[in-house]
């Protein structure tokens, strides 16, 4: 089970994330949803190691991960698909899956995550992850590395951006997969048709959580709440 | 191939390096133009249709004329071969390389030095590029702990013609190293200059790349990458002159640095055509943070991360 608890973060004097608790459990499929500039990306990095909270803890199986590093948790099972994937001149795309063949991954492993992210295997497998793959593609090669990993938990951080009419589609057979192997999904989206593919769902929205519950129900909430959100009120532009 | 006969060992002492190194050996075969140069001595010759290849061997060195007819298009590369197998001394080669009209040729040279500690190395290039013809030249280098090479290169495109000069040296010591390149375009040319250098320890590298777009909508990308690692130091110069209408030129430089290495970059570009446009892009520094995040989100550690990175912008051609 992986927690946050009472986290706070601050940049620059400014609050983003306020006094936040959440909990995901082994197996089961949230989303983190709301506006942009909620403070959802922070969550993310929050718990990937990449920001460390102001206040509060991070909690993986009651154990605190909060002092760890981005590597020390990724070896505890816990991964990030970026909502930006960086490019990598001169590393090919079986080189980036594999880490420099530092995991083991028999081609057919291979062949069934590029049938799972929509990209002909034959085609991607020998390019270069660099400037020549377009938004989309990359970001289907990120879902494949994430895939690949077989993580315990899952942050998959606005999976749909960059991608065309067919995300949908490619975030179904991803859940799917991930339910397969056991894997905790933290799903970080501001549509509300995304977030409903999710189990439960966290709505936060000025860096503190609004709502939580069945993806259903807060989804609703959601739909009813922005247009009139209480938290616009007195918020500075960029909220 | 012409090898003289008091010659053969020398060759075959190259064709076993190529083999060592894990070099293209076939470029030694009778369907590849080819000079094999050793020390200040030819020691094969292969000229095939359309290429006429004339050596001539000078002081400390050799001079070589490198003719290819128009519309001639090799389904093999040009293979100039540069050895030096003792341990210390000097060597220079002089490369005059014409190439006719509508023509596609591509050129591997390579430098093996496999055993220096003390020796210089000395190469001056003059290419002229016919109309409408395009040029590959590839650069690879095997190098022992102590070679101070000198690189000077100057190309002359025409019209609608295109040169690419590849120049890459990753694998060893680059120790002392000044190389050279520049280009001039006339109406409607093409060039692209790409560098890969890895220095290390100290090792001292100097790089400029410069391209005259002197031709109307003629085109230029220079692109630079050094690694710099323990108390390397590296100075890299690129510039572009922006002459013609409707030139573009785009010069890029990438430096890393690790240790105490000291680096440095200089774009200089300069238009004197109300219609032409000229960019630069350099970074200097470490690694790319979100590149080395996104690899340790995967499990590596800042190291294996930053390994993978480089290994991926030092990559050959």
């Amino acid at each position: 089970m992986l927690c946050l608890r009472n986290i706070t973060y601050e940049d620059k004097n400014r609050r983003i994330i306020e006094n936040v608790n959440m909990t995901f459990r082994e197996g089961i499929t949230y989303s983190i949803l709301g506006p942009n500039g909620a403070g959802k990306s922070t969550l993310a990095h929050i718990i990937m190691g990449v920001k460390k909270p102001t206040e509060g803890k991070v909690l993986l199986d009651e154990r605190d991960i909060t002092e760890l590093s981005i590597t020390e948790r990724a070896k505890l099972g816990i991964t990030l698909l970026w909502q930006e994937p960086a490019r990598y001149e001169g590393i090919t795309v079986e080189e980036y899956l594999t880490l420099g063949g530092k995991l083991n991954v028999s081609e057919s492993e291979l062949r069934r995550v590029f049938e799972i992210v929509g990209l002909p295997y034959e085609l991607y497998c020998h390019r270069f992850v660099d400037k020549s793959l377009s938004g989309g593609e990359r970001k289907r090669i990120e879902l494949a590395s994430v895939l690949l990993l077989k993580p315990k938990y899952a942050i998959l951080d606005e999976p749909d951006s960059g991608l065309d009419i067919t995300a949908s589609d490619l975030i179904d057979r991803t859940l799917k997969y991930l339910g397969k192997i056991g894997t905790t999904v933290i799903l970080i989206t501001h549509y509300e048709k995304i977030a409903k593919k999710t189990e439960f769902s966290y709505f936060v929205c000025g860096g503190k959580v609004v709502r939580k519950g069945f993806s259903e129900e807060v989804v609703e909430y959601y739909k009813r709440a922005c247009g009139k959100c209480p938290f616009l009120e007195g918020m500075s532009d960029d909220h | 191939m012409i090898i003289k006969m008091d010659r053969v060992k020398e060759y075959e002492a190259l064709v076993n390096i190529y083999e060592k190194e894990g070099l293209d050996i076939s470029l030694f075969g009778d369907r590849i133009a080819a000079i094999i140069i050793s020390g200040d001595k030819i020691v094969g010759l292969n000229n095939v249709e359309g290429v006429e290849i004339v050596g001539e061997e000078i002081e400390n060195g050799v001079k070589a004329s490198v003719k290819i007819r128009d519309n001639v298009e090799l389904p093999f590369p040009i293979h100039l071969c540069t050895g030096f197998l003792k341990n210390e001394g000097y060597q220079r080669v002089i490369f005059d390389i014409t190439v006719g009209k509508n023509s596609k040729v591509k050129f591997l040279s390579h430098c093996i030095f496999p055993y220096a500690k003390d020796f210089t190395h000395d190469a001056y290039a003059r290419i002229t590029i016919g109309e409408g013809s395009a040029v590959i030249y590839e650069d690879e280098h095997v190098h022992g702990e102590g070679v101070k090479m000198r690189s000077k290169t100057e190309v002359k495109v025409g019209k609608k013609g295109r040169y690419t000069g590849k120049f890459s040296l990753t694998k060893y010591r680059a120790k002392e190293l000044k190389v050279e390149m520049s280009v001039e375009l006339d109406d409607y040319a093409v060039t692209e200059l790409v560098s890969k250098i890895k220095a290390v320890k100290d090792d001292s590298v100097e790089v400029k790349e410069v391209a005259y777009l002197n031709g109307r909508s003629s085109r230029a990308n220079l692109k630079t990458t050094v690694i710099a690692f323990d108390n390397a130091r590296a100075n890299v110069v690129n510039e572009a002159y922006g002459l013609g209408e409707y030139a573009k030129g785009h010069v890029e430089c990438h430096e890393i640095v690790k240790g105490n290495a000291d680096v440095q970059t200089v774009p200089l570009l300069r238009v004197r055509n109300d219609k032409a446009e000229l960019t630069h892009e350099a970074s200097i520094g470490r690694i790319n943070e979100a590149q080395l995040m996104q690899l340790m989100a995967k499990g590596l550690t800042e190291d294996e991360a930053a390994g993978l990175i480089i290994r991926g912008l030092l990559r050959g051609f």
